[in-house]
């Protein structure tokens, strides 16, 4: 088996649902530092790719790696040890309902290391300030709106410093002012802290601004891998149809004339 | 499933057969859902770290266990009231009132107080467990636990099942003395016995060994209804309705467990020690 030099590496890896194929053979690899974007339809299976890699999911075939670690093999006591090097943000957030902003940020931090209380407390200030949210510190989930949710999850997947932060519509239903925020602190934690980040999204602005790398799923494997320059100029009807936003191309081919004849 | 032409014997063969491969693929599903929970726990223990909080196991037993007294103390009261009173007027003609209070005690603490506080908790405790996992888990609030690296079971499952199986024979204990004191009021007022004759009564009747069977079976009954609440709350699919079912299911599931495995306990019991 080869030493992947890489933070995430997946082989082959095909995933279904039952009768539905979502993953069919992809293969994607992220370098330590990079700022990955995954584009794709709703429905692609963007969130799908960013569970396997947490390992919350198992791949009905082929191998992922984070580092060293093959996710698809390690047993349980394992595997939560690995992920406490990786930060996820759900994409409806999924933050406990019955604790508060706060404690949500602190469950990692309480339940996985030795801190005190105090450095709890002055960590998990430090983060919500970070995204924005120190005024709302002693609310319940239930009382935020669905991008203070987000941003209080953010906040809590940076808690353990994670090497890795996985990002599932980030800026999806936040301002455009609160979204730049957000974009420009996932810049700043890859700069600054040398964290990697894998973001799923189809929002194109706040795309363009993260990534030093784009990828395009499309029919379970990935059509197009390039950087964001030569992403905008690609030939690949697919992605030139993604990106334009047109009706016109293969994407929805079948589906469209179905419509439109209705 | 089943083949068009098939004749009904075959069919009622395959609906026998389909029923009780469910049936085994549920309990062996909660048979390992409690040793994976175990292994969590111990896991996290062996590292040199508390499972759980205190606070979030004294949440759970003051839930569970503190605010069921009325419940599991009203109905037991009312039960011995009326057991006493109809078995009373039975051996009262025969002269023999005097085993009313060896018959309510007897009868309570082997076997109805840990049933019936099973059944209560079942209904009261279990529904509330597996309501609130099963949101939890149709949010992706499991999921995201686990994402953070925290075993969703030691974290969510061990407390609440920790704290029923302590909480069950403390209840059936209240559950016991309800009665028992029902009981008293009745062979005080329609037998006119006195109270103190009453508890000599009792005293002589009950053995050690039907008080630690009473508390056996109730340790064992807290474990079961937690584990399959539990359970029925972290495998629920189908968003809300699915909480929905998945709560009946559990206080169905649970409730026939208590009273089958009662019932197996009491058959196994008495092979062995007859009396
Ligand atoms: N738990 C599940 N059970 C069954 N099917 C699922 C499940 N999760 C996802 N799917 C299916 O897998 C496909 C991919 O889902 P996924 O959530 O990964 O899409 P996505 O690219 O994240 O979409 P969106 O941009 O809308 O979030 C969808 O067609 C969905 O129907
Ligand atoms: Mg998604």
């Amino acid at each position: 088996m080869s030493t992947p030099t890489h933070m995430v590496e997946m082989r082959d890896v095909c995933m279904q649902f039952e009768e539905k194929k979502v993953l069919d053979g992809l293969s994607l690899k992220v370098a330590p530092q990079e700022r990955l974007v995954i584009l794709g339809q709703s429905g692609s299976g963007k969130s799908t790719i960013l569970r396997l890699i947490l390992g919350t999911l198992r791949p009905a075939s082929g191998s992922i790696f984070f580092r060293r670690h093959e996710i698809t093999r390690l047993q349980r006591g394992r595997l939560q040890r690995v992920r406490q090097h990786i930060g996820m943000v759900y994409q409806y957030s999924a933050l406990l309902s019955s604790r508060t902003v706060s404690e949500n940020v602190a469950l990692p931090l309480e339940e996985l290391t030795d801190k005190s209380r105090s450095e709890i407390d002055k960590i998990v200030d430090e983060k919500l300030e970070l995204v924005g949210m120190e005024d709302s510190k002693d609310l319940l989930p239930e009382e935020l709106s669905g991008g203070m949710r987000k941003r209080v999850a953010l906040a809590r997947a940076l808690v353990l410093q994670p090497e890795l932060i996985l990002l599932d519509e980030p800026s999806a239903g936040l301002d455009p002012v609160i979204a730049s925020v957000i974009d420009e602190l996932i810049i700043t934690l890859t700069e600054k802290s040398k964290v990697t980040s894998i973001t799923a999204t189809h929002e194109m602005d706040s795309a363009f601004r993260i990534a030093t790398r784009m990828a395009m799923l499309y029919q379970g494997k990935i059509i197009e891998e390039a950087k964001p320059e030569e992403f905008k100029q690609s030939k690949n009807p697919v992605v030139a149809q993604f990106l334009s936003g047109s009706t016109e191309g293969p994407i929805l081919e079948g589906t469209l004339d179905a419509i439109t004849k209705k | 499933m089943a083949n068009a032409r098939a004749q009904p014997p075959v069919l009622v063969a395959q609906g026998i057969g389909h029923l009780t491969r469910n049936f085994l693929r549920e309990v062996g599903g909660v048979f390992w859902f409690i040793v994976n929970t175990f292994q969590e726990t111990f896991e996290r223990i062996q590292k040199g770290r508390v499972p759980f909080r205190a606070t979030s196991f004294f949440r759970h037993t003051e839930r569970a266990g503190v605010d069921s007294v009325p419940l599991v103390g009203l109905v037991s009261f009312f039960l011995g009231l009326t057991m006493a009173l109809l078995t009373g007027y039975q051996l009262q003609r025969f002269g023999t009132e005097r085993l009313i209070p060896g018959l309510v005690a007897i009868a309570f603490t082997r076997e109805l107080g840990p049933l019936l506080t099973g059944i209560m908790l079942a209904a009261r405790i279990g529904a509330a467990f597996t309501a609130e996992l099963g949101t939890m888990q149709v949010n992706e609030e499991v999921e995201a636990i686990e994402a953070m690296g925290i075993g969703p079971l030691r974290f969510l499952v061990a407390p609440r099942m920790l704290a029923l199986f302590f909480l069950m024979p403390c209840l059936s204990t209240v559950s016991n003395i309800a009665a028992i004191f029902a009981s008293s009021l009745v062979c005080k007022a329609y037998f006119s016995m006195a109270f103190p004759y009453f508890l000599d009564l009792v005293k002589d009747s009950l053995l050690i060994r039907d008080i630690i069977t009473g508390i056996l079976k109730s340790f064992m009954f807290g474990l079961l209804i937690a584990a399959i609440a539990c359970y029925r709350g972290l495998t629920v699919k189908g968003g809300a309705a699915g909480v929905g079912t998945s709560t009946t299911s559990s206080v169905v599931t649970a409730i026939t467990t208590v009273i089958g495995f009662d019932t197996l306990y009491n058959i196994v019991y008495t092979t062995f020690y007859p009396t």
